[in-house]
């Protein structure tokens, strides 16, 4: 059978690959650890935990941080003010007018002003849900934001990019390969990610290594390390595998003992048999930490108490924003994955899951606006808007502000152009940094020159840093913006260069963004 | 004896030896589980005068040990002479939504290829007509209620679970997946009727060409509202707007070509050592004004604006515009050249959508990649995660050309992925995760259930922490429930070169929840709850399940593990796992039935409470969750 002889051959090199891989990278994973075992007790400062907050789809982010100087604002304006269906917001301080259709630019009122710190002889402003974010950032100075980020190569101008032998990242513009590039570094197949290589380095003093990647949101590469494998929790915290609170199934003590040994125990050779097995052991011994360590969702620090029967999330008032399409209160499932992660950081921070540092990923869709981005937006603006100042305010409530850091991703920026009721796949793109540990209140980068559309192309000549359909060329990339963090987290240097394999091509001094206090 | 849980790689056996020496390990096994039901079934097909007679052509063909398809077909019409419960149940997994007793038989009596033949000849059964008539009903009963995407899952769950068309649904379940619309997305979950009708193209065109296929899809108004090429407008240099990119992108993406050149055996080309791209920015512009000027079926179209902005005009539209494919509206389609791909659309004037339609997807439909790129993933859909590249190859090939020198022939396809070699053989680096989906519906095939309906109100099973974490046509997102070439980081899988998508949906939450849904199916029912029905206090869930048959067995918990086995696991006897389930089912003690009959009720609990463990446990098992 030449089939499967030549598929136990592939096989055979695909394991002697993987081998002579796992030589070359655990010898300096090993040595790492040990290096930091004594360094991180001395370092480590106690609790710390980061937060990836991803907007799956492409978040148009021109929409969403805005720079209202006037050259800027005219040429958004010509831009995106296209038939159809406007896309255009509205100026500080436009009153809106309520007869308006739900979640257009008229209806939403004008952008929200804030006052960075360093302004860059520019002014700013949020999208019009936005506004608790602006008291973030003006007031409150827990807010950063991190201009025109996205994966990079190296430093890279628009010339540049027009060189095909310029390294660039792979498959730019392409949803799943650069939300996989964002998270790992590589395009779609990578199998770590930065979240996860961190936890590798740093959790050496967790305990409970099952509890150091967790997922709110399912399956995110982000969290994948070495050693480290993600945690992927239910929303409502840890469920059981089959067994009553006696550990029991239909009655019987001895079915529940052999359901659970069956269910995480291979009994074969295939790998997929031990993967599986493998999974289900992790979700019975975390569920059985998890049962006691965790406080319940209702606990005046996390929700609201029912006043009669059972909690259910999605009456719970923390957990409900005001839906700006249909004007009505509604369950936000971003707030709900935040608060099992509050839950987390809180059983952290009282020694109950064994851990030091812990990495979580939550996540919300749909931002692939390329039509009814108005609404579209709009909702998820108001649901970001709703679901970060919810767990700012838990943080505060656990006294653990400045021991979380989260920070916003995406697969990537938008164009700037309109298609008439949407737009289309950029590349770099503006974010948030939230914390207590953030110097807030200021832009981490260069904001990007906003310039008009050629008159017969669309390859925006008036700015350095738009491209086709004016998608912005990003000035600072995943590998310092994962530095930066990191560094927060503990890693050392050396570490940090072990992890993003690019930050090497960037200059020395620009490593580290500044976002993050010392 | 040491149980033979896989057959290794058979290196250099030959496929006669190898195969009996699958049926030997297979009636060994059951005969030391002590089964009641036979585990081959020679000859039952001995008036199948054609099969004998290929099959005989087959095995002088064969001593040649080739791979040709030709041969693969034959060796299934001979696997009717030495075909097992267990191999057939195997096929029926890949082909059907699981075995069942019926079809179990019918296939041991045909054989693969007669059994394969039978399936592409059946009608489709529809499920927008399914729709329609409960929506009529639902209407008849509430003027204010309608239909909605349960009917539309009430359609999928009853085609799969007693639909004859078994092969046509699961590509129609197949192509959704590759070809993915969301009804997550309101503009598609608003259009139920729509949803249902979709099912029915992907039905239809499934067994067509693929360059048929292509054209269904990319003018279904579904698709259109899904990647917003649906009144896709050509670009005005006046004000600076540019055409929307989404379908232009993923037709190349997703439902064609891939990102990266492949030779015909699915493998990337390779340049330096790195994959080539497939296409760049400016092709994707180029393919993105192709489909400019493509709208609603509107009675004033086409030269009426707001029908193609609208879909009505005066205030007359048609019904049927979410269905009907869409039409051509010249005065909105880009007339200056187009370029994608090596190939240029001259400038037109007049504009003509149909013609620049016709270029961009034969390009499409000829482009090297096309072939391999589908196949694998239909491979993948069906049989295994990992096709050898020669699998991906002669499956492409037959993609390729069809023998009678058609290109894309979907049902050739289909054939040579079920016939071939590495589909019909068991190995360590074989077979897929299941999906949830067919998790259950294996479940729910090889033990009968009736719905007490008749409507098989499974519902919504999105949530993976209380359901599925999979429902059909509400994938996140265009990409699927999962992506054909995920890696599962830190496993045994990864470290082995293998992929494994369903194992994207596979984690510590669902898997908890798989076990709750099934621990409450299994005692409870399936589906959605009925209070009344016909007049009849039921208050209970919609679909029944059957178990005379195993509380017959209950007394005798050898026999009733060899049952679910059976019906189960298709031919993966683990003797570990039969003794871990047959103790902890004996450890359920039933107690006598008295004299007077007293204690019936808890006799008929114990009892069933047997059976319901030695099912959720066999459903529960790492042996379960892959069909290898």
């Amino acid at each position: 059978m030449h089939i499967l002889n030549n598929a136990s051959r592939r096989l055979f090199l695909r394991q002697a690959g993987v081998m002579s891989a796992l030589v070359g990278s655990a010898a300096p994973l090993a040595l790492n650890l040990a290096a930091l075992g004594s360094a991180s007790a001395q370092t480590a400062g106690g609790y710390k935990a980061l937060v990836c907050l991803f907007f799956f789809g492409g978040n148009d982010s021109f929409h969403m941080v805005l720079p209202t100087d006037a050259a800027s604002w005219a040429a958004y304006t010509a831009t995106r003010n296209q038939a159809p269906d406007p896309i255009s917001l509205l100026l500080p301080g436009t009153a809106p007018v309520v007869t308006a259709a739900a979640g257009s630019p008229a209806r939403l009122g004008g952008v929200l002003p804030i006052a960075p710190a360093n302004p860059q002889g520019r002014g700013y402003a949020l999208h019009p849900l936005m506004g608790g974010l602006q008291g973030l950032f003006n007031t409150d100075k827990r807010l950063a934001i991190v201009p025109n980020v996205g994966p990079l190569v190296m430093p890279t101008t628009k010339a540049q990019y027009g060189q095909s032998s310029h390294p660039k990242p792979a498959q730019l513009f392409s949803h799943n390969d650069q939300q996989s590039t964002w998270q790992s570094l590589r395009p779609e197949g990578a199998t770590r990610g930065w979240g996860g290589r961190l936890g590798d380095l740093l959790a050496s003093s967790n305990t409970q290594p099952v509890f150091t990647a967790i997922s709110a949101a399912g399956n995110a590469v982000f969290l994948a390390g070495d050693t480290v494998k993600q945690y992927q929790i239910s929303t409502s915290g840890a469920i059981p595998l089959g067994v009553d609170s006696s550990g029991r199934v239909y009655g019987s003590a001895d079915v529940g003992a052999a359901l659970h040994r069956l269910a995480s125990s291979s009994r074969s050779t295939h790998p997929f048999d031990a993967d599986t097995a493998a999974v289900a052991r992790r979700a019975i011994d975390a569920e059985q930490l998890l049962r006691t360590a965790l406080r319940a969702p209702n606990d005046p620090a996390f929700g609201t108490a029912p006043a009669s029967g059972a909690y259910n999330p999605n009456n719970d008032p923390k957990l409900r924003y005001n839906n700006p399409i249909t004007g009505a209160a509604a369950f936000n499932s971003l707030a709900q994955q935040f608060q099992v992660v509050a839950r987390m950081v809180d059983a952290g921070l009282r020694g109950a899951t064994g851990v030091q540092r812990q990495v979580f990923f939550v996540s919300l869709g749909g931002f692939d606006s390329h039509d009814g981005q108005n609404t579209a937006l709009a909702d998820l603006y108001a649901r970001i808007n709703h679901a970060m100042l919810y767990f700012d305010s838990t943080l505060g409530a656990l006294s653990a502000r400045a021991q979380v850091t989260t920070f916003t991703a995406s697969d990537f920026g938008r164009t700037f152009t309109s298609n008439g009721d949407g737009t289309d796949h950029g590349w770099g793109s503006h974010h948030f940094v939230m914390g207590g540990a953030v110097n807030g209140g200021d832009l981490y980068g260069r904001f990007p020159t906003l310039a008009m559309k050629n008159a017969n192309n669309s390859n925006f000549d008036g700015s350095p840093d738009q491209l086709g359909n004016g998608s912005l060329l990003p000035g600072s990339s995943v590998d310092q913006l994962g530095a930066t963090l990191g560094r927060w987290f503990g890693a050392s240097d050396t570490q940090l260069a072990g992890i993003f394999p690019n930050l090497a091509n960037f200059n020395p001094a620009q490593r580290n963004l500044g976002f993050m206090q010392a | 004896m040491q149980p033979t849980t896989f057959i290794p790689h058979p290196g250099r056996k030959s496929w006669v030896t190898t195969r009996l020496a699958l049926a030997l390990a297979a009636a060994l096994l059951t005969a030391c589980g002590g089964a009641g039901e036979s585990s081959t079934a020679q000859a039952t097909d001995a008036a199948d005068a054609t099969g004998t007679a290929r099959a005989q052509a087959a095995t002088d063909s064969r001593a040649s040990a080739a791979e040709s398809l030709a041969t693969d077909a034959a060796t299934g019409a001979k696997g009717t002479k030495v075909m097992t419960r267990e191999l057939a149940s195997r096929f029926l997994t890949q082909a059907t939504f699981g075995p069942t007793e019926a079809e179990r038989d019918r296939l041991i009596r045909q054989g693969y290829v007669a059994w394969i033949n039978g399936q592409l000849v059946l009608p489709a059964s529809s499920h927008r007509a399914w729709w329609e008539m409960r929506d009529a009903a639902i209407r008849a009963a509430d003027p204010n209620a309608s239909a909605g995407q349960d009917q539309v899952f009430e359609s999928f769950w009853k085609q799969a679970l007693t639909g004859e068309d078994q092969l046509r649904q699961r590509m129609v379940f197949a192509l959704s997946q590759i070809f993915v619309i969301s009804a997550v997305d309101g503009s598609i979950g608003n259009q139920p009727r729509a949803m249902a009708a979709w099912l029915d193209m992907l039905g239809d065109k499934g067994f067509t060409t693929y360059r048929e296929l292509l054209e269904a899809v990319s003018l279904h108004p579904m698709m259109g509202l899904y990647l917003s090429h649906l009144r896709n407008q050509k670009a005005d240099l006046t004000t600076g707007r540019v055409p929307d990119e989404n379908y232009g992108r993923e037709i190349l993406q997703l439902l064609s070509i891939g990102v990266a050149q492949l030779n015909l055996d699915g493998t990337p080309v390779l340049a330096n050592g790195s994959p080539v791209d497939t296409y760049r920015p400016a092709d994707i512009s180029g393919m993105a004004q192709v489909f400019t000027g493509f709208s609603w079926a509107c009675p004033a179209a086409p030269a009426s604006a707001n029908c193609f902005n609208n879909g009505s005009s005066g205030g007359v539209s048609d019904p049927d515009r979410y269905i009907k494919p869409m039409v051509a509206y010249p005065q909105f389609h880009t007339t200056t050249a187009k370029s994608f791909l090596g190939v240029t659309i001259p400038a037109q004037n007049p504009a003509n959508p149909a013609a620049s339609l016709k270029v961009a997807l034969d390009t499409l439909d000829a482009h090297p990649n096309t072939a391999p790129f589908i196949s694998r993933q239909l491979i993948q859909r069906l049989v295994t995660s990992n096709p050898s590249p020669a699998y991906v190859r002669a499956v492409a090939e037959v993609f390729v050309n069809n023998g009678r020198g058609v290109r894309g022939d979907l049902k050739e396809v289909v054939k040579a992925i079920l016939l071939h070699s590495e589909a019909r053989q068991r190995s360590d680096t074989s077979g897929k995760l299941r999906e949830p989906v067919l998790r259950l519906s294996a479940y729910l095939r090889a033990f009968a259930h009736t719905s007490d309906t008749g409507f098989f109100r499974v519902g919504n099973t999105d949530s993976p922490a209380s359901s599925l974490g999979q429902t059909p046509l509400r994938s996140p997102s265009v990409f699927n429930f999962y992506r054909p070439g995920y890696v599962a980081p830190g496993t045994q899988m990864a470290a082995a070169g293998l992929v494994a998508p369903e194992m994207q949906l596979f984690n510590e939450t669902s898997v908890s929840g798989w076990v709750n849904f099934m621990r409450d199916n299994v005692t409870s029912g399936v589906g959605q709850f009925n209070g009344t029905v016909n007049g009849v206090v039921l208050n209970r869930r919609d679909l029944r399940r059957d178990d005379a048959a195993e509380m017959a067995l209950a007394a005798q918990p050898a026999d009733l593990v060899n049952r679910v086995f059976d019906r189960l696991l298709s031919g993966q006897p683990s003797a570990a796992l039969n003794t871990e389930i047959k103790t902890a089912v004996g450890t359920i003690v039933v107690p006598a039935l008295n004299a007077t009959g007293s204690n019936l009720a808890q006799v008929d609990a114990a009892k069933r409470n047997r059976v319901n463990a030695a099912l959720l446990l066999t459903l529960a098992s790492p042996e379960y969750l892959a069909q290898k």
